[in-house]
């Protein structure tokens, strides 16, 4: 399951992050590191991007980048 | 927790580390941090009215420099760019970290966001890996507590070996503890380059190896923190392998090791090393921060963000709100500004009609009032847009919402390879491309701010609007509107195409990252706006106006010299039989309304005379002859010498290809305010125009498509030269514009030829 599967409002924990190159290093550097909790709070118009909360602060990826990043099974 | 081997780091910051003892030295302060986290609040609070701005070496990152007095001490701050990490993949990143090792400041100041300060740490920890002293600024103090976050300072000093200090950077509160620190820490009276971030015994073990590694060679150990390039080894990042390559006696051996190292962490973690290095750093701050910061959930506390966001990011309502936002900056940039601006164009007016009548005639004469007062108020005709379209700009970031806009845009912008805020240099640019190019350094990654500045000039603009405007009126009258605005449609399609064309083909690669921060809405401070606003505009004036200045006179020149004196020679015999005629017929009128008919056709003649002159001078200069000389390359769209004569002077400046086409067809200047203004069904030379039986609306449509499309006007080149640093790229905008508005010509032209509109 990845983090573009949540729904609006839905929360999840970070598993691992699949992407390589830049976008990895970005991802890692901005805090999405396995065992990271955060709350998806909303999409655009298109479904993409999406906007979270992720540790203290608010963050958009696009929903390419969402499809990387693994989430733990069990929502909390 | 001390590092492992004091010994290695030591040995670096010996050679560096002069303790700051006599009141007359310098210390050299750097000051970094995250986006929005406040940094330039406290950068203007530390140095008041004393900064400067600057480029760092070999980039078009702004460097802004500011030096105070402080207890007898200089001190010197440097405005780092705000960057997450410092990783070797943007431009900020790379500039933040090659300041600290080549310039080896005193003293890091790192300004955190104290409502979020996990994030924020992360940063700061890098700059201790790197063996900088650093003084750590809980910026926001007062938000964090509004928030019922508290943080133990202290507490976290002690954790972290670095000293804090709380403070409010936009009302200047703890300015002076955080000076007194500041002091205290580059005299090491408070020591705080030590790393205390351990990252586990198994890293630490494989980060050892690799350091044995580089001391194999005591010179590159001496030139960079060996601790902090076997943490980038392990990390992988291409700007630490590049220098052991290139640097490092034993490279191959110091790689080989680094990649054992980081095969190892992948079979003991299952997890790239690259990951576990960033997970490690973050665990140790997890860690720091839940012994020290304390958040208080109070029931009536409101997150306003989270409110307004709820409108502003609505599925349905962002959009236009976005929309409606954009429409009010770009009504204030235009509206209020065009008015100035035109003020601005009217008094250089007024100052050349002045120093016309002062000076004597002659060449001199003509460089001054055309070439240089033309040139110095071509670059200030854009200044109050620049300063209006800043303004709202400006305030747009501070307040939070320029992040939201491009998430809003970031769908239908990425369908062509863009970014969700390459909007807005689009948008601006169909009012003017000199602002519009400048607003595209909101893009942070390079690739699609180069991309964005490439097609953003082929917006129709406000110079190119009375082109198209007279033609349209001249040889579409019945459906002027709808032509007028299918060209105007026909720049965003064009641009969109193109971005779409040169993202699959020479700006081909990875892609960009998206991930993007939406900070908290802020009440921006008006010192915030104005300082952005000012800097910006000035920096227009300063690098670009110098280069339009340079270009405006250029092209002076070429459609001034050669000048022929037997020209000018037969045209003042011409006027001298002209006006003895005059003299001789008006003494023998008696009759008071004879003589004012008689003096009405004399100075009639005169103005036409001086209109063939200004014509055959235009057509004599290197100008007019590159008109005839290129004539076959721009036959195929259906221009003739005239209109290519008119074409290069647009160059210059786009509104200048209807008072060239005036000159070549010897309409003098006032009889052309008409066809500017372009109400006049009746004016000469739309009248001119469309009577010539050479043009007809099959070439007359090539001709707009070309103007929308092709080379964007100096002023437009100047600014990209000046934003991206690089002649190649205002070359390939010039280049690359050039031949696709002669191909669109060429279609245009030969498609109505087929279809058998016109000749």
């Amino acid at each position: 399951m990845t983090l573009s599967d949540v729904k609006d409002g839905g929360q999840f924990v970070i598993k691992s992050v699949l992407a390589t190159g830049e976008i990895r290093r970005r991802l890692i550097d901005m805090g999405f590191i396995r065992g990271a909790q955060g709350k998806v709070l909303r999409e655009a118009l298109l479904r993409d991007p999406i906007e979270l909360q992720l540790k203290g602060y608010k963050v958009s990826v696009r929903r390419a980048e969402a499809k990387q990043i693994v989430i733990e099974d069990q929502a909390l | 927790m001390m590092s492992a081997r004091p010994g290695a780091r030591m040995k670096w910051r010996h050679r560096r580390s002069r303790i700051k003892h006599a009141p007359d030295d310098i210390i050299r302060i750097a000051i970094a941090g995250n986006p929005n986290a406040g940094k330039t609040s406290i950068f203007n609070a530390l140095t008041g009215q004393s900064q400067h701005v600057g480029n760092y070496p070999g980039v078009t990152v702004e460097q802004k420099i500011g030096r105070i007095d402080y207890d007898g001490y200089t001190l010197e701050f440097v405005d780092l760019p705000g960057t997450y990490s410092l990783s070797a993949f943007s431009i900020e990143e790379m500039v933040a970290r090659d300041f600290v090792l080549r310039e080896k400041p005193d003293v890091i100041i790192d300004v955190l966001d104290s409502t979020n300060l996990e994030r924020n740490l992360y940063l700061c920890l890098q700059f201790q890996e790197l063996g900088m002293p650093i003084v750590g600024v809980l910026n926001m103090s007062d938000e964090a507590r509004r928030n019922g976050i508290s943080i133990d300072e202290k507490q976290l000093g002690i954790i972290l070996g670095i000293p804090f200090v709380k403070t409010i950077g936009s009302r200047g509160i703890g300015m002076q503890e955080l000076l007194g620190k500041t002091l205290a820490v580059a005299q090491g009276r408070i020591p705080s380059n030590v790393r205390h971030l351990n990252y586990g015994v198994e890293l630490e073990t494989q980060h050892n190896r690799i350091i044995q590694s580089l001391q194999s060679d005591p010179t590159f150990v001496d030139n960079f923190p060996p601790h902090w390039i076997a943490i980038k080894l392990l990390e992988n990042d291409s700007d630490a392998v590049t220098k052991i390559q290139k640097q490092h006696v034993s490279s191959e051996s110091v790689l080989a090791t680094a990649h054992d190292s980081r095969e190892w962490i992948r079979k003991h973690f299952g997890e790239d090393s690259e990951i576990v290095v960033g997970e490690q750093r973050y665990a140790y701050i997890h860690g720091a921060c839940r012994e020290v910061v304390q958040t208080e959930e109070s029931p009536n506390r409101s997150d306003y963000t989270e409110m307004i966001d709820r409108i502003v990011l609505n599925k349905y309502c962002g959009l236009g709100i976005f929309v409606g936002i954009m429409f009010m900056i770009y009504q204030l940039t235009f509206k209020l500004g065009r008015p100035l601006s035109d003020y601005i164009d009217h008094l250089f007016g007024w100052i050349q009609t002045v120093v016309q009548s002062i000076l004597p005639n002659g060449i001199i004469k003509d460089l001054i009032v055309e070439g240089i007062i033309g040139g110095v108020g071509g670059v200030l005709v854009f200044f109050p847009i620049v300063v209006l379209l800043f303004l709202g700009l400006s305030f747009l970031e501070d307040t939070g919402y320029l992040a939201r806009a491009a998430f809003v845009m970031d769908k239908f912008m990425h369908l062509f390879g863009l970014h969700g805020r390459s909007f807005i240099p689009m948008m601006v640019s169909t009012g003017c491309a000199v602002p519009g190019v400048m607003s595209a350094r909101t893009l942070v990654n390079p690739k699609d701010r180069v991309l964005t500045i490439m097609i953003a000039p082929l917006m129709m603009c406000s110079a190119k609007t009375p082109v198209i405007a007279m033609l349209t009126a001249a040889f579409f009258p019945k459906y002027a509107g709808t032509v007028f605005w299918s060209i105007w449609i026909i720049g965003w399609l064009v641009s969109l195409l193109i971005a779409k064309l040169f993202r699959n083909t020479i700006y081909k690669g990875e892609a960009s990252p998206f991930v993007m921060e939406l900070p908290p809405y802020r009440m921006p401070t008006l010192r915030g706006i104005f300082t952005h606003m000012w800097e910006k505009s000035w920096s227009y004036v300063k690098k670009a106006g110098t280069f339009i200045l340079a270009a405006s006179i250029i092209i002076w020149f070429i459609l001034y010299f050669p000048r022929s004196q037997e020209t000018v020679q037969s045209y003042q015999n011409k006027m001298g039989v002209l006006t003895t005629a005059y003299t001789e017929h008006l003494a023998t009128l008696t009759s008071e309304n004879e003589r004012q008919l008689v003096t009405e056709q004399y100075l009639q003649q005169v103005s036409i005379i001086q209109n063939q002159l200004a014509r055959d001078e235009l057509e004599h200069s290197v100008g007019g002859r590159l008109g005839r000389f290129i004539e076959p390359m721009f036959k195929p769209c259906g221009f003739d010498w005239r209109l290519d004569i008119a074409l290069m002077a647009g160059f210059a400046a786009k509104e200048v290809i209807i008072s060239t086409m005036g000159i070549v067809y010897g309409i003098g200047e006032s009889d052309l305010e008409a066809d500017i203004a372009g109400e006049h069904i009746a004016s000469p030379l739309k009248q001119k125009l469309s009577n010539d039986p050479h043009y007809h609306p099959g070439n007359m449509l090539a001709l707009m498509i070309f103007v929308l499309i092709y080379v964007p006007c100096l002023a437009t080149l100047a600014v990209v030269k000046k934003e991206l640093g690089k002649w190649r790229y205002p070359l390939f905008l010039a280049g690359y514009t050039l031949f696709f508005a002669w191909l669109l010509a060429v279609i245009v032209f030969q498609g109505t030829r087929l279809l058998g509109i016109g000749g």
